[in-house]
């Protein structure tokens, strides 16, 4: 195993075996088998030094500034850090010295000297309602710099779930007309990834991936890396094995809720989401919702805001004569019984308080 | 808002409740039988391989359960690199427990690796080589 990459990370205090090591964890949070850490290391190291670092230009539109604080946190300066010294940042209007005009002339230069080469990040939503007026940089609406800067790009990568899918912008009633990146450019490779906010590794994740392979990732069929969003957070759970044998918390605060039983009754939406929440975790590896106690918001998936409460159970469609094999049937009537629960509940707790928020805010 | 306007219910508050359950979901014990196979391939055909522990469905209550009845053998490495690494064999040779942390010290990943000697431990080719040039840089010194 040598290489450029081993050489350039040698240069900067960083052996070879802090380098495996990061290689095997990396390939742990992708879900591949422990065998590949090895073969990524090889990979990376032997790939070629490039002369000139990539440029990459980040566009903020409608966004809250969450997914720039994700990536700024990912605990530098670590390995992942180092190898995004490997790429040469152009215009981060949050990150960056310049404001106003020198900005966009940063943004220009970058355009015009990587014409076709530079990859595009973009964090936020794109309104359409009235013409785009609802969010503008530099006097233009976004849509239009979207447009014009993605012109020249190789690649975009939407992060977070507004760029992704739309995001919070987007939920009902849509005041904006907030659509996606890949609602407008149709004609680029688009890699989604989504969550609110994504995790920070995924990102340096998919820029191994551009080292180890000199390929885009791939992709599952919402646009997503598959490394990262092959499995759901239900799938590599370490409270699975309760739901597995039916043990389910019913409360926040109960005897399950105690034991850390499964959150699937309290409305844990990690059977139906695609994120490595699970193995990776947040916080530089401190906990994950779940373990905290709560269940899983789904925010990596599409609407995730209007899936029809937070708290409420997912469940089975109600109609069990639609399902012909009898395990169909009984998941289904567990389903309704499960949405007679919430109802109840909802019903108890509006008859037990005039003023019912919290039950009011639960769709 | 009144706080009992707070839909949390406390539904068992008895100290005993909490000792009731290990935390054991029986997911731990048949991977003894993974590892039993592991470790005749390595006999037999002198393969190496590792389990990402993190890819299983296992609760702490099972890690703490599957590392007890591994037990602790002969040799422990600490290896320092962005955050403590420790690779321990068991009380069976050739089957070691490895954990990764990470700066802040929590469990960045863990496995466990049926090999002889963990590819980690090895000294790299190169390595050696850089390690040689400067044992010469210390004899020239000597003079």
């Amino acid at each position: 195993m040598q290489g450029p990459l081993i050489d350039s990370l040698a240069r900067q205090g960083v052996t070879r075996r802090t380098f495996m090591k990061y290689c095997a964890t990396l390939a742990s949070m992708m879900a591949l088998p422990p065998a590949a850490g090895r073969a990524m290391a090889e990979a990376m190291a032997a790939a070629p030094a490039a002369t000139k670092r990539p440029s990459v230009i980040w566009l903020p539109f409608q966004e809250c500034t969450g997914c720039t604080e994700s990536i700024t946190r990912s605990h530098s300066p670590t390995l992942e850090g180092l190898i995004f010294d490997a790429i040469s940042l152009d215009y981060q209007e949050t990150l960056m010295a310049a404001a106003g005009h020198q900005a966009e002339e940063a943004l220009h230069a970058a355009m015009k000297e990587n014409d076709g080469k530079y990859l595009l990040i973009v964090d936020g939503s794109i309104p359409l309602g009235l013409d785009g007026a609802y969010s503008c940089i530099a006097g233009k609406s976004n849509l239009e710099t979207l447009k014009e800067v993605a012109k020249g790009a190789f690649a975009i990568v939407a992060m977070g779930s507004c760029a992704a899918f739309g995001g919070i912008p987007k939920a009902n009633p849509n005041p904006t007309g907030a659509v996606s990146v890949s609602d407008i450019i149709k004609d680029k490779p688009i890699i989604n990834i989504p969550g609110c906010p994504p995790i920070p590794v995924v990102m340096t994740g998919v820029l191994a991936h551009f080292l180890t392979f000199g390929s885009l990732p791939e992709m599952d069929n919402k646009g997503r890396p598959k490394a990262f969003y092959g499995e759901t957070i239900h799938d590599r759970c370490y409270r699975r094995p309760f739901y597995d044998q039916g043990k389910f918390a019913k409360t926040f605060d109960d005897e399950g809720a105690r034991n850390g039983w499964c959150l699937f009754e309290l409305g844990c939406k990690g059977p139906v989401t695609y994120n490595a929440c699970a193995t990776v975790k947040w916080n530089g590896g401190t906990s994950w919702p779940v373990e905290s106690g709560h269940g899983c918001l789904g925010c990596s998936e599409p609407d995730f805001w209007d899936a029809g409460g937070f708290y409420k159970a997912l469940s089975m469609p109600a109609d069990p004569l639609k399902f012909v094999s009898t395990a169909a049937v009984v998941g289904a009537v567990a389903g309704v019984a499960v949405s007679f629960a919430n109802r109840g509940k909802k019903g108890a707790a509006k008859s037990a308080h005039e003023t019912t928020t919290l039950a009011d805010l639960e769709k | 808002m009144p706080l009992d306007a707070i839909p949390v219910v406390v539904i068992n508050t008895s100290e005993n409740s909490l000792a009731a359950d290990s935390g054991l979901t029986g997911n731990a014990p048949v991977l003894l039988r993974e590892i039993a196979a592991l470790a005749q391939r390595l006999l037999a055909s002198d393969e190496s391989s590792a389990i990402d522990l993190r890819a299983l469905p296992l609760t702490p209550a099972d890690l703490d359960w599957l590392r007890e009845t591994l037990g602790q053998g002969q040799v422990v490495a600490t290896l320092d690199a962005e955050g403590e690494s420790t690779l321990s064999e068991t009380v069976c040779p050739g089957v070691w427990w490895v954990t990764h942390h990470n700066e802040q010290g929590a469990v960045a990943s863990e496995f466990i690796e049926v090999t002889y000697v963990p590819e980690l431990l090895k000294a790299h080719p190169d390595d050696v080589k850089i390690g040689l040039e400067h044992l010469e840089l210390l004899i020239s010194d000597l003079s």
